[in-house]
């Protein structure tokens, strides 16, 4: 440029910031509904962002808010002794509403039928339940009850004395009316809610029964709503220590999910893949869009160099400019997604079994701006910086489009940059480290491999195309490698969107069996104990005449460890290096007798050996964690204690149980052929459709085997069925949702494509092509992209959520195929008809038109 | 899901073997080593029969139980008898029907009865009890009918109501008449509601509190020794 005119330009100028703003917005004008498409693919990846964060919070407040009516207030505090003058003070001070209830077992007395039967009575005062309500029939029971002589009593007790309201029942030595009929109850979830039926009364008369003296057992249960936002948590662990010495002990929601089911923490975590899965989603919305519009300005960027724009201002004025486009994209994307799930939940209402709160969640719309601004400007980086390296010359030499960047240091930067913001994020949304950055090298991977493949595409097409095939052939396949291709960047968008879609969808699955294998129609949800030998077929009897299943039906035998490999108790507590915990021989091992695994349980190691060789040792199965706390492994000799008889065992396979699943399980397991004289009871589950099933049966147990004992699970599986089957609604509407949103983003950026074949259709048309067989290149163009990212997508999703299942969910995987097959058709199919969709106008309109308007 | 069986398998596990109890552990003595009082010296044999009371729930080590103590003072008294403990936490009065003959397979000169508490705790019938202690009674009695028995009596808490506490309380002195049984009224006298005796459940005693129940039952079984 020695000689050039341009010599006189001053280089060491400097930049008018105020110019690069007006130049930022002159360049935009050029074609604002150019500008228009790619500014809609980041809205709508910023929408689907913002529309799944802020369904993700609203849920995951409703599910909580639910999750209280596991014990009914915010926290409760309970122990089988009158509370101390101290602790006494202290229950006096917490919280903002507090209620009381002492629970003990008595013997009432139904006056009408002058039955007598154990209940557990609950004397209340307070406005306890704070979350949820004592659902009674009649309604208003539930609250009206504390305010004289009254009681409730639980449905199916009423039905098994054919007790009616306003009957009266004698609890000690006071009469109280029935004044309503008990269905559900929060806080009912606890063990001890089972062993008996409740009953209700008020604690105004709990002292004129008579039932609280010297030697009662009483529970005293204290619950406390606190108005403002107080870290429940935090304050019971604070307490923790007092109550401790106190002899009582606190729970709250929190404690109460986390060790009633695993749903919650798999809510919580499918929660976390989601948002994750959004932000992935807007990323390739929004870096598909970028990248692409960066590179349809090359022409531009080359002119403006040849007006004597240095590299870094063209830099900063696309820098500028992008960061607009992000802001406007990211803040209509906000809109657009707060929108969406402002009306998704109305019009969906009907057919939703939960009701989801539309409030709107600022939280979502700040991230999903800021979110949307970073990752414009980040993904725009990449191809910014080549800006740096556009020479004036490139207006000559328009057709060859690839601006190296293979050499640019600051390209290194960026790709840093992009794996610290993911790497970050994914932090925010898991909560480690490790976590992070195993997902973000997941991502890398699955980029990697899409890369590769799109790459090995490009080369093995350009070998592949013979000039024997047909023309149209010969274009489709050659427009994958040709100059100007988009295999790359639409194989990584579309192949990235069909792994999270996929993936998504699999977990889903995966989830959604796990929580009705819990809620399913033939869950035990009774138990009998305490059968005797000799009553066990007459009981198993009784329960099919009435039409019940026999889900299960087992002999337990109590034994204790004697030795482990010769050691004793003694040996164990003198020489700690033996790893066997002393309690294990303290514990009361309850054994059971089969000759085949359950569906439950799996070999780990050794081998199963159902029946007992005589005179031989018996070969025993040691659950897991039972192996480990004993340290034994397979071959190991343990010598049980069988109620004075000794028996020789040794450790023939190593079971995992998945406690999963509905049924009975065992730590120790014996083959057959040994015990089936030794003292045992029997215990049988059994499934009962509803409360005056329950009634009946319940009634012909008892008159017929007084000594068999019944937990009726019925009232406290209510609750938690009711709020396992919302989480698995949750997880199918939010899953869906994301997929919809994926679906979307994944259109638009196969729409931004649109312009990139343009120029040569019209070129194609105009050199005489029929619309037919452009139609036909595009339509094997996409066909053959789509096909192969989604294919490639789809495995990658199958290794995810493999890897997922195992190690963020801890689940059994399993891949139903036929979906997933489905996924690849739709993906696919989608794709080809956006490409021609794209080209469409090319097709309907005269080539000079087209010429003329996308000059 | 989760843990709701795991729920459903802490309850019936806490129920069956804590019957006298809540909690999950558990610890007892039954029968133990039957084999080595067969081994050793010819002496007579007191067979303890019993739930968790007998079996030593929750203490550290079972041999702090009412029985182990009773053992240390026929030891101290040089007394020629040897206890067995048949004790089994969550023994009902039905269970330990079933479970008798397999004790019975040893001689026995004294028989112990300490059943009946997690019956009451159940609400189960006292008729139904009733029968089933006889039943253990005649049995007994069928095998080893020059054998010694003694009834050691229970109460159930107020709070399960005044008709029945009493029903069940009369009913152990009524069967150790009618069978002609030494009988301590009370198995917990001075024990039973005191807090400082019992462990944190409240109903099993303390190795402390076991002191004293040896010490009633001592009171009525010297005399027959």
């Amino acid at each position: 440029m020695f000689n050039a005119p341009m010599d006189n330009v001053n280089f060491k100028r400097k930049i008018n910031i105020a110019w690069l703003f007006k130049m930022a917005l002159r360049d935009s004008r050029r074609n604002r509904g150019r500008l228009l498409l790619f500014i809609s693919s980041i809205v709508f990846g910023i929408g689907a962002l913002v529309a799944i964060y802020s369904l993700r919070y609203n849920i995951q407040n409703d599910i909580n808010s639910q999750a209280a009516t596991l014990i009914g207030a915010d926290l409760s505090i309970s122990g089988n002794k009158e509370p101390d003058d101290k602790l006494q003070n202290l229950l006096n001070k917490l919280g903002d509403d507090r209620s009381q209830e002492r629970s003990f077992p008595s013997m009432v007395l139904f006056t009408k039928s002058q039955n007598t039967r154990l209940v557990n009575v609950k004397a209340l005062q307070g406005n306890f339940p704070y979350y949820g309500e004592l659902e009674t029939a009649p309604v208003q029971a539930g609250k009206s009850f504390k305010k004289g002589k009254y009681a409730l009593v639980d449905k199916t007790l009423m039905l098994q004395f054919n007790a009616k309201v306003n009957d009266s029942l004698k609890v000690g030595n006071e009469t109280f009316m029935i004044t309503g009929v008990l269905n559900k109850a929060p806080g009912q979830t606890g063990i001890a809610a089972g062993i008996a039926p409740i009953v209700y009364i008020p604690m105004q008369y709990l002292d004129k029964t008579g039932l609280i003296t010297t030697g009662s057992r009483i529970n005293y249960s204290y619950y406390f709503k606190f108005n403002n936002n107080t870290n429940i948590e935090k304050l019971a662990k604070g307490l923790d220590a007092q109550l401790d010495k106190a002899g009582f002990n606190y729970d709250t929601v929190e404690s109460k999910k986390e060790g009633t089911s695993r749903s919650f923490a798999d809510l919580s975590r499918f929660l976390s893949l989601v948002g994750f899965i959004a932000l992935l989603l807007g990323c390739v919305g929004v870096a598909s869009a970028i990248n692409i519009y960066i590179r349809e300005k090359i022409r531009s960027i080359a002119i403006m160099r040849c007006m004597g724009v240095k590299a870094s201002e063209a830099f900063l004025i696309y820098l500028i400019q992008i960061t607009g486009i992000g802001l406007i994209g990211s803040v209509a994307g906000a809109l657009l997604g707060t929108g969406i799930q402002q009306v998704l939940p109305m019009v969906l209402k009907d057919f939703l079994p939960i009701t989801i709160s539309a409030g709107i969640s600022w939280l979502a719309i700040g991230q999903g701006v800021i979110l949307g601004l970073v990752i414009s400007i980040l993904f725009a980086l990449l191809p910014l910086i080549s800006i740096r390296n556009i020479s004036p010359l490139n207006t000559l030499r328009l057709s060859v489009d690839d601006i190296s960047t293979a050499r640019d240091p600051f390209r290194w930067l960026v790709y840093i940059l992009v794996l610290l913001f993911i790497t970050s994020f994914a932090y925010l949304q898991i909560g480690n480290w490790a976590g992070a950055a195993f997902f973000t090298i997941g991502i890398a991977l699955a980029f990697m491999i899409l890369t590769v493949t799109a790459w090995l595409l490009i080369r093995f097409t350009r070998l592949l195309v013979m000039s024997s095939w047909s023309y149209i052939w010969r274009q489709g396949f050659a427009n994958l490698y040709r100059p100007n291709n988009q295999t790359i960047i639409l194989t990584v968008s579309i192949g990235l969107s069909t792994a999270f879609i996929c993936t998504l969808f699999l977990i889903q699955q995966l989830l959604i069996g796990q929580v009705t294998l819990s809620t399913g129609g033939n869950q035990s949800n009774m138990i009998l104990f305490d059968i005797q030998p000799a009553q066990k077929k007459a009981v198993a009897g009784l329960t099919r005449e009435q039409g019940l299943p026999v889900l299960s039906e087992v002999p337990i035998i109590t034994m204790r460890l004697e030795k482990v490999n010769g050691k004793t108790a003694a040996d164990a507590k003198k020489d700690s290096t033996l790893r066997i915990s002393e309690r294990a021989y303290a514990y009361e091992y309850r054994v059971t007798y089969r000759d085949s695994l359950t569906a439950s349980e799996q070999v780990t190691g050794g081998k199963w050996e159902g029946k007992a060789k005589p005179g031989k040792e018996i070969p025993v199965s040691a659950e897991e964690r039972f192996a480990t706390r004993i340290n034994a492994k397979v071959g190991d000799k343990l010598v049980f204690n069988v109620q004075g008889v000794m028996m020789q065992t040794y450790i023939s396979s190593i079971r995992k149980v998945n406690w999963n699943k509905v049924s009975t399980n065992f730590q120790v397991v014996f083959p057959t052929g040994v015990l089936e004289d030794a003292p045992q009871i029997h215990v049988l589950l059994t499934h009962v459709p509803n409360n005056t099933v329950s009634a009946s049966y319940q009634q012909a147990v008892v008159k017929k085997f007084p000594n068999v004992s019944i937990i009726d699970l019925g009232l406290i599986l209510n609750v938690l069925d009711e709020l396992l089957g919302k989480i698995g609604y949750v997880i199918k509407f939010m899953s869906g949702f994301s997929i919809i949103t994926g679906i979307i983003v994944l259109i638009s950026s196969v729409r931004i494509s649109k312009y990139q074949r343009i120029q040569e259709s019209v070129l194609l048309r105009t050199l005489g092509g029929s619309r037919k067989q452009i139609f036909a290149i595009t339509a094997l163009e996409y066909f053959f992209l789509g096909a192969l990212s989604a294919l490639t997508g789809i495995v990658i999703a199958i290794g995810s959520s493999w890897l997922l299942a195992r190690y963020t969910f801890n689940m059994p995987y399993a891949v139903n195929f036929l979906p997933v097959a489905a996924i690849f058709f739709i993906i696919t199919l989608l794709t080809v008809i956006i490409g021609l969709l794209n080209s469409r106008g090319v097709l309907n309109k005269p080539p000079l038109e087209i010429l003329r308007s996308n000059s | 899901m989760l843990n709701k069986f795991q729920v459903v398998a802490a309850l019936f596990l806490s129920i069956t073997f804590a019957g006298c109890g809540s909690k999950t552990t558990s610890n007892d003595t039954q029968a133990t080593d039957t084999a080595k009082i067969a081994a050793s010296k010819p002496t007579k044999s007191i067979l303890v029969f019993g739930d968790s009371l007998t079996a030593g729930y929750g203490l550290d080590d079972p041999s702090e139980a009412y029985p182990g103590i009773l053992q240390t003072k026929i030891d101290s008294a040089k007394l020629p008898y040897t206890i067995i403990n048949g004790g089994l936490s969550g023994e009902t009065s039905a269970g330990g029907k079933g479970r008798i003959n397999w004790l019975l397979k040893q001689h026995i000169d004294i028989f112990v009865l300490e059943l009946g508490a997690n019956d009451g705790l159940r609400g189960i019938p006292v008729k139904e009890t009733e029968q089933n202690l006889q039943t253990i009674i005649d049995r007994v009695k069928a095998k080893y009918p020059k054998a010694k028995m003694v009834m050691l009596g229970m109460q159930v808490p107020p709070n399960m109501g005044a008709t029945y506490a009493s029903d069940f309380k009369n009913m152990f002195p009524k069967l150790a008449t009618k069978n002609n049984m030494a009988l301590v009224p009370f198995l917990l006298q001075g024990v039973g509601g005191v807090r400082a005796l019992n462990q944190k459940d409240g109903i099993h005693p303390t190795a402390a509190g076991d002191k004293i129940l040896a010490n009633n039952v001592w009171e009525v079984i010297k005399g027959i020794l």
